[in-house]
């Protein structure tokens, strides 16, 4: 049975594996440079939104600086990456206007002392990109640790707050005479070699990678004890929880894959600049996270996916329109608005029925709907108009309603899995289980009214049905008390 | 609530106070050498000092908003640099261009009146009340008159834009953070940062993509010098009217929270939301007043905000840094303690002024400087100067 | 040697004094009870063994070496496990999730290893699975099958206790503390938990450190009683000899309450409070 299950979700598991690699094939070979573009944007973002949901999600800890982290393994790749023709124009640059000192912290330097120079050889390989990458992890996930140190002392919003200055700083100090030297200022870098982040299979294939890791580390052990933290973090540490390991851990580890992330990013864009990562990138993170199930991972690559669909195929709502249109849909949103209140307050039974405020939400839209239409006769409302930033409005309207009406996300908690998706519930008694219930609460034959305290052990152990890999068939057999107060 | 005596050893419980002394005497050890090297005059300091006590007052107003609102529901109100940004535009379109076209002055005196009405319905229980109805009618035809009629001074700007701004406060409350009272304070973080996102973006669309000259007609923002001991000081008349403004208006705030029955409701649900309410304080009406307040005293640091220097950068990205620094003012002071909020405010004005006019170079780590100050402020003493320590508890 | 072993310890909180010069010990396979008027710092004592507090003076050890200065994990990896009076439970985690995690610190490979489900972490994994079950089962079936899988926010009250409790057991501690574990339990309950206690002593070997204030429960089971009052021990010995102790009766009853009323059931009413005093 549990063999046969797990064998069953592995084909699922490589049937839909088959489907992705062809659709991926499919728009790399056959699809348009803007879909292109969108599915490279989803891989990318997807394996960034992943990596915080480690700390947003499953730790509970609201981290607001994976901008930061980002621009770090962003930078860092790209410096080590960079053609020798681009990187000796920076220097010189560097040069005429620094001092001596920051000079001497260039990345030249460093770059010769610590031997990578070789990683940005004109024959740049996958390998060296590859390397490049894992070092830009690495140098994110130690500011990573860095970051995760505060999160001992603070919690809840001062944590958050915190998180976010130090996001914040990284970007302002990168722009400084400081560190020009690294950075070359707010002018950033052009010339990154791009043929990792124009591929679909590498990008797809970083964030395959990190789903792994996100999702493997969720069901284990280190996951629970995350878990455990989100619920509640007094009573994980009296269950013998590590707490400042976990949450260091927790962020040195979001803060690699974001590092990753950053140097796919800055590959993507051939370019590294300092406005390439603002603080809205984790707000579009932050959304997808919430928006998909806050620690499901499943759930952010959904969000992901929602985010990037509207930022990359929203662009006709920026466009120009006439005044009338813009009216007569202002008209129309504030009409719907008060049809979806009445129908709200109609499936909740919420009394009264027609609140003011559909009266007043249904007054302003029929008279928004009365100026379209009047209006152009009277001579008011002549010309066009555009609407810049209407995505982002729309993004924030949206994290919005989900955060008032379902605050876990579409998924919630859960997952996407092949038994959720074909409805098997291991937290619904079976008939047999029933019956054994219906024996124990019983007066009539159960008369000791014992509660099934000396009532037999269940047969088998329905957990080691769990299918974790390795489990075999040793089901039904007791295990041997394993007790520490007898031993010693 | 049971204060835990502090157990740790007396070197333990010094070291941030240490930390903080040494790192004050290596300033103004600096700051002695660079005046005895470079040889500032007194004129110069004067000039400091001035701009410094201007740029403190107005953070000190952007703070007294976020302190009250902690204060309250224990949220950082993320969406209140972007109130500050709308107040200033809101005056800025008011003084600058008007009168309106009917079209649009109807349009904004509706809008207006909207939320005055909800505000005003919030203390006469319905928007069907007689009281709450005339308001409504007296506010639309005046503001449609006024708008549409004459061009208007910066006065009935300041004026108009904390009533708007205060409305906008409200709705702020109503819409995003009423819906979610009792949640956890994280999720109330997200929305307020949503929040913040929208009021960025919508200020984009509303008001304009570029940077705005803010210039009312007044005298108020002419040049002035005078004589200090034999040397002459430079600066702008508006240094006094920020003052001025800032210091009537905490007063006035001082006043209402002290003496009447709404402040000291608003006192009651600080120190206890759930008791208060049991006591027969509608906690919902003292939370809109909270924001009504700070989003007002918002809206005044915008309007001095602009005519202090002249230019609104873009809504974008106006109201991140002040109101960032903000927070970090009243967290300085003491976050949920008025005189604290103004005290950090001052505090912080007088630095980031003091230190980028002394130490020549540092001006590109003034922002920088600010989230590190938040950040150590956090790590070290939470509660700051005057406050108890509100954050998250066990 | 005692087990457990507490000697003049005192805790203040600003000027209150929550415990003041306490001395008591826990032999190794006992039931002592730790019982007392509302406010007379028996949870403190709770929060002063498990690391949450550090003493302001005195000394805490636990088989032979000190506690003071240890966090809370790190006791709890020494062998000393704790319920919470008002339950603290994962609450939106599975049964089974809530009864893992208390094990995660027995795991001795790192996250990479969980990560790839190496070997060694997988025989730990269906380790700690089987500890799990084991102790789960000492509450028979009602926390068994399908309940494994559900939320503990669908749990009844009682159930949420007996999962605290089974959560407490399987870190694999030595020393249990439980705070109020009958709390909130009707008689029935009451009684099936006075007898789950006596087996994790009996059959599980455990040594338990009991706060209770139904009085039938600690008459029942507990080896020895301390009585607290105002932070300070005021009686120690079996429960007989402390119910009759008229020091324990003004305690709980005030000064002028005669002895009429002392007896057993008594002090049961503990929880409306001192009348006299």
């Amino acid at each position: 049975m549990v063999q046969q299950r797990s064998v069953r979700n592995l084909l699922l598991t490589l049937a839909a594996l088959a489907v992705v690699a062809l659709v991926l094939y499919f728009v790399q070979e056959q699809g348009g440079s803007k879909m292109r573009q969108v599915f490279t944007l989803f891989a990318i973002w997807g394996t960034a939104a992943v990596s915080l949901n480690l700390i947003n999600g499953t730790t509970g800890i609201l981290s607001l600086g994976h901008h930061g982290f980002m621009l770090l393994g962003g930078y860092t790749t790209a410096l080590l990456i960079l053609p020798e023709l681009n990187r000796l124009q920076i220097a010189a640059s560097a040069r005429s206007q620094l001092n001596d000192f920051t000079l001497g912290l260039s990345i030249e330097n460093w770059a010769r002392g610590l031997g990578l120079e070789a990683l940005a050889a004109p024959e740049a390989l996958w390998t060296r990109i590859l390397i490049a990458m894992f070092i830009g992890g690495l140098v994110a996930a130690a500011f990573g640790l860095l970051v995760g140190i505060p999160s001992l002392r603070l919690r809840g919003d001062y944590l958050a707050i915190v998180t976010f200055g130090f996001g914040e700083i990284i970007r302002l100090l990168a722009s400084t005479d400081l560190f020009a030297a690294f950075t070359n200022g707010s002018l950033g870098f052009t010339g990154v070699p791009s043929l990792m982040g124009k591929s679909l299979w590498w990008t797809f294939g970083i964030l395959g990678l990190t789903v792994f890791v996100m999702s493997r580390l969720k069901f284990s052990s280190y996951g629970r004890a995350l878990q455990g933290i989100r619920e509640d973090e007094v009573a994980a540490q009296a269950m013998g929880v590590n707490l400042a390991y976990h949450k260091v851990l927790a962020f040195t580890l979001s803060a690699f894959f974001a590092g990753v992330a950053g140097g796919l990013y800055v590959s993507w864009l051939s370019s590294a600049r300092l406005d390439s990562f603002l603080f809205f990138l984790t707000f579009f993170f932050l959304v997808a996270i919430s928006v998909g199930g806050t620690g499901s991972v499943t759930g952010t690559l959904l969000g992901t996916a929602l985010v990037v669909f509207v930022l990359q195929y929203g662009d006709p709502l920026e466009r120009s329109y006439p005044l009338t249109t813009w009216t007569l849909a202002l008209g129309a949103l504030l009409l719907a608005a008060a049809g979806g209140a009445y129908v709200y307050r109609r499936i909740n039974r919420l009394r009264p029925r027609l609140h003011p405020a559909v009266f007043v939400l249904a007054g302003m839209g029929l008279v928004t709907v009365l100026v379209a239409f009047a209006g152009p006769a009277v001579g008011w409302l002549e010309g066009n108009f555009r609407a810049f930033g209407l995505r982002r409005i729309f993004l924030a309207v949206l994290l919005l309603v989900i955060m008032v009406f379902r605050p876990n996300g579409v998924l919630g908690r859960s997952e996407f899995t092949w038994a959720w998706l074909l409805r098997e519930r291991r937290d619904q008694p079976t008939d047999e289980e029933r019956a054994q219930d219906a024996w124990l609460h019983n007066p009539a034959l159960n008369k000791e009214g014992k509660e099934g305290i000396d009532a037999p052990e269940p047969a088998a152990h329905p957990l080691l049905e769990r299918g974790e890999p390795g489990d075999d068939d040793d089901a039904g057999e007791e295990p041997p008390p394993v007790d520490e107060g007898r031993r010693t | 609530m049971q204060k835990e005596r502090d157990s740790r050893p007396v070197l333990a419980r010094l070291t941030p106070w240490l930390i903080g002394a040494a790192v004050l005497i290596a300033l103004f050890a600096r700051i002695a050498f660079l005046i005895s090297e470079r040889g500032y005059t007194a004129a110069f300091f004067a000039g400091a000092l001035l701009q410094s006590l201007q740029l403190g007052s107005l953070y000190a107003l952007i703070a007294l908003g976020y302190t009250m609102v902690y204060g309250i529901i224990r949220l950082i109100n993320f969406a209140h640099g972007e109130v500050f940004m709308v107040g200033a535009f809101v005056s800025y379109f008011i003084f600058a261009r008007t009168p309106y076209a009917l079209p649009w002055a109807l349009f904004a005196a509706a809008l207006s009146t909207f939320g005055l009405m909800y505000v005003v319905s919030l203390w006469r229980g319905r928007l069907g009340d007689p009281l709450v109805l005339g308001t409504g009618i007296i506010s639309f035809i005046a503001l449609t008159l006024i708008l549409s009629s004459s061009a208007l001074g910066w006065i009935p700007a300041l004026v108009l834009s904390m009533l708007i701004t205060g409305v906008v406060g409200v709705l702020l409350d109503r819409v995003a953070y009423r819906p979610l009272r009792g949640a956890p304070r994280i999720s109330l973080l997200i929305t307020a940062i949503a929040m913040s996102f929208f009021l960025q973006n919508t200020g984009v669309l509303a008001f304009t993509r570029n940077v705005t000259a803010y210039r009312p007609e007044t005298s108020w923002t002419q040049s002035m010098q005078f004589e200090l001991v034999g040397q002459t000081v430079f600066g702008t008349r508006v240094v006094i009217l920020v003052v001025l403004l800032t210091a009537a208006l905490v007063v006035v705030l001082t006043m209402f929270v002290t003496r009447t029955r709404l402040g000291k409701a608003m006192r009651a649900s600080a120190q206890d939301p759930e008791v208060a309410q049991m006591m027969g304080i509608d906690v919902n009406r003292v939370i809109a007043t909270t924001f009504l307040l700070g989003s007002m005293l918002a809206a005044a640091a915008g309007v001095l905000w602009g005519m202090s220097y002249g230019t609104l950068s873009q809504p974008a990205v106006m109201g991140l840094l002040p109101g960032i620094k903000a927070f970090a003012a009243a967290v300085v002071g003491g976050i949920g303690s008025l005189p604290g909020a103004v005290i950090g405010g001052v505090l912080l004005g007088f630095m980031e002024n003091f230190f980028t006019a002394l130490i020549p170079g540092v001006t590109q780590y003034k922002d920088t400087f600010a989230f590190a100050l938040l950040i150590i402020v956090l790590l070290i003493k939470p509660s700051g100067i005057v406050g108890e320590d509100l954050s998250e508890k066990v | 040697m005692a087990m457990l072993d507490i000697q003049g310890v005192s805790k203040s909180f600003g000027g209150l004094r929550a415990i003041s010069d306490l001395s008591f010990s826990v032999e190794k396979g006992e039931i002592v009870s730790v019982i007392g008027p509302n406010g007379a710092g028996k949870t403190t004592l709770f929060n002063l063994i498990t690391g949450v507090y550090r003493p302001d003076r005195g000394g805490i050890d636990f088989e032979g070496r000190t506690l003071v200065g240890n966090s809370p994990d790190k006791i709890v990896q020494r062998g000393i496990a704790r319920t919470f009076q008002n339950l603290r439970l994962f609450t939106n985690l599975t049964v089974l999730d809530n009864i893992l995690i208390p094990q995660h610190h027995k795991l001795h490979s790192n996250w990479l290893a969980a990560v790839l489900r190496t070997p060694g972490y997988l025989r730990k994994e269906r380790e700690v699975h089987e500890t799990a079950l084991e102790k789960l089962s000492f509450f028979g079936p009602r926390l068994m099958s399908y309940r494994l899988h559900q939320p503990v926010i669908n749990l009844s009250y009682a159930n949420r206790r007996r999962t605290e409790m089974a959560r407490a057991m399987a870190t694999g501690a030595k020393l249990l503390l439980l705070d109020e574990p009958s709390a909130g339990m009707n008689p029935k309950e009451t009684t099936e938990i006075t007898r789950i206690i006596r087996r994790m002593r009996d059959e599980g070997g455990y040594t338990v450190l009991l706060v209770e204030h139904k009085m039938n429960v600690v008459g029942e089971i507990s080896d020895r009683v301390v009585v607290l009052d105002y932070g300070e021990k005021i009686a120690e010995g079996t429960y007989r000899d402390v119910v009759d102790d008229p020091k324990v009766i003004e305690a709980y009853l005030g000064r002028k309450a005669t002895r009429k009323g002392s007896s057993a059931d008594a002090p049961t009413t503990g929880d409306e409070g001192r009348t006299g005093a």
